[in-house]
């Protein structure tokens, strides 16, 4: 009984799978560019590589779109059948004689689109990146911004269930990120499983729902996003001047009590002595100025994973 | 799977006709035309429009397709290789852009040498496809191996190695093996070998008493569609054997093909940036 449950269990996690990397080692000459990897991408997920340079991120990419061969594990569709993918490249490297209409419109015929439907795609993929009124424009021609769009509506052609977005933001402007950003999450919604990478944590925390940090080749961190920014919680309370004369009496409460300057931080269980440690700051003539409870950030997270 | 590779084909083909690289080849061929075809001199015979053209066909199909392949080879491609169900159709798509182009150049060539050239005779316009064809095509293919763009490791040392080991050995006189199994007879028996060099010397005194040259036409077989082409040409007239040539050319293109393409679906893509 308990088995059968168990395997219906198994099974229904399987359906939501899309992509499944096992152990997947990856070396170039005298480099291990990925180290024994394995990653579960969900369907419907959107998923943030991040990683210093030379993490493996673009390795990865380049595995699962099926560039790279890995010399140890295996990628493989859960269901046996690859699901269509769209990449774009770090790099914004296109055919610079082309015009984007005229590159979109091969990329959707690469995609098998029916010569009827050719030039709606293209009309769609240009609203939706919002270069609709460049697109007689020569790709040579176009700024780093909209070479950054023409790559993601050339990997949105075909419809593809699986996109691959290796630094999507890279090189826009602030508005032209947000709109990125936007636009990932619309993606999001309407049931794309996107895996992208970048190195602006901001992006990663608006549109991510899982994060996985990447160093020397190794997954050293993953978790959806949810869970990876509400875990160690921690109060954050501020007196008036420095505190180091009490700092022995207010330590000796918990030991995951710190105190730096005129700052204290309650982790753990020692959140719950809140009360007694600012009951003893103000019988200690200290002023309270401020008491926060805050989250573990980011940038915390990715410090501890990349240290 | 044909609409992706004719979508890739008619996007390099275009790509290279109106790139640099593309009218230096166009101009190449008419240097070509003025230097072999030269309409102010005596007209050239049939068997030397077709061999010469031929031959110029032969030589472009590879420096083309070398071109070609470089150009697939940019990093601009991997958007496009992700959408591919399978790498067989980029290098399908490269070979026949460089043999369309190919045959753009050799037709260019062709008409043009026709300005106060030979008369064709239906029979000789119809003999030309294979004849410039084939070779043609085993080129490309041999040029696609050249390319860093299929290579594998050391793959393109060992088919041009193959390669260059038949043509040294169709060239190898009976007299050079005897002088060379004598050689190694000595050498043997200086080792105390005494088997070995008895039966090298029985080799050496084999060779040079025969008169055929047993090794350069064991070799040579292999470039037999070739001799057989350039002589049925030269003659006039294709005997039935001769007519079977560009069909072992078109066989051997084929197993090249088939090589590269296992090559290019077993490699890593590392295209340049």
């Amino acid at each position: 009984m308990i088995c059968r449950w168990c395997w219906s269990i198994y099974r229904s996690c399987r359906i939501f799978l899309v992509i499944e990397i096992r152990n997947v080692s990856k070396q170039f000459f005298s480099v291990q560019a990925l180290h024994n990897v394995t990653l579960n991408i969900q369907r419907g997920e959107v998923v943030g590589l991040l990683g210093p340079n030379g993490a493996g991120k673009t390795t990865l990419f380049k595995l699962i779109a099926g560039l790279l061969h890995p010399d140890n594990g295996h990628i493989r569709p859960v269901n046996g059948r690859w699901p269509t993918i769209g990449y774009k490249p770090d790099r914004l490297l296109f055919p610079n004689r082309l015009r984007l209409s005229e590159y979109l419109a091969m990329m959707a015929s690469l995609s098998g689109a029916p010569a009827e439907d050719r030039e709606k795609a293209v009309f769609n993929a240009l609203v939706q990146v919002d270069l609709v009124s460049h697109a007689d424009k020569r790709i040579g021609d176009c700024s780093k911004g909209m070479r950054q769009r023409l790559g993601l509506a050339q990997a949105l052609m075909g419809n593809p269930a699986v996109l691959l977005l290796d630094e999507p933001s890279n090189g826009l402007d602030p508005n032209g990120q947000a709109e990125m950003q936007g636009l990932i999450k619309k993606l999001h919604g309407a049931g794309k499983t996107i895996l992208m990478s970048s190195h602006q944590l901001d992006e990663i925390t608006a549109v991510c729902t899982h994060l996985i940090i990447l160093n020397n080749g190794q997954v050293h961190y993953q978790n959806s996003m949810v869970e990876a920014l509400t875990i160690s919680p921690h109060t954050l309370i501020q007196a008036d001047r420095d505190l180091s004369e009490i700092a022995h009496i207010v330590q000796a409460q918990h030991p995951e009590i710190q105190v730096q300057g005129s700052h204290i931080q309650l982790r753990g269980e020692a959140m719950q002595l809140r009360r007694e440690i600012l009951a003893l700051l103000l019988q200690s003539q200290y002023d309270v100025l401020h008491v926060e409870q805050k989250h573990v950030t980011l940038a915390e997270i990715y410090a501890k994973a990349v240290r | 799977m044909i609409q992706r590779i004719t979508v890739l084909t008619r996007y390099f083909s275009k790509s290279m006709l109106v790139s640099l690289s593309g009218m230096l080849y166009l101009l190449l061929t008419l240097a070509f035309w003025f230097v072999f075809f030269n309409p102010q001199q005596q007209t050239p015979e049939e068997a030397y429009y077709q061999l010469v053209i031929g031959g110029f066909g032969t030589a472009m199909a590879f420096l083309v397709t070398l071109s070609m392949a470089a150009r697939a080879n940019a990093a601009e491609h991997y958007p496009i290789m992700v959408r591919l169900q399978s790498r067989v159709e980029m290098v399908t798509a490269v070979l026949a852009s460089s043999l369309i182009l190919t045959v753009f150049y050799e037709l260019v060539l062709a008409l043009l040498a026709l300005v106060n050239g030979p008369d064709l005779t239906l029979g000789h316009i119809l003999e030309l496809p294979p004849l410039w064809l084939a070779p043609m095509v085993v080129a490309a293919v041999l040029a696609l191996h050249a390319s860093d763009f299929i290579t594998i490791g050391w793959s393109r040392i060992y088919v041009f190695g193959v390669l260059a080991i038949l043509l040294f050995g169709q060239g190898v006189q009976n007299d050079s093996l005897a002088s060379l199994s004598t050689s190694l007879s000595r050498y043997a028996l200086n080792q105390g070998w005494v088997g070995i060099s008895t039966r090298l010397d029985g080799y050496a005194s084999t060779l040079s008493l025969t008169d055929e040259n047993v090794v350069s036409r064991l070799f040579g077989f292999v470039f037999w569609p070739f001799q057989a082409m350039a002589e049925a040409i030269s003659n006039g007239y294709f005997t039935a054997n001769q007519a079977l040539a560009p069909a072992i050319l078109l066989l051997y293109a084929t197993v090249l093909f088939l090589l590269a393409v296992d090559l290019f679906a077993n490699k890593d893509l590392e295209f340049t940036e």
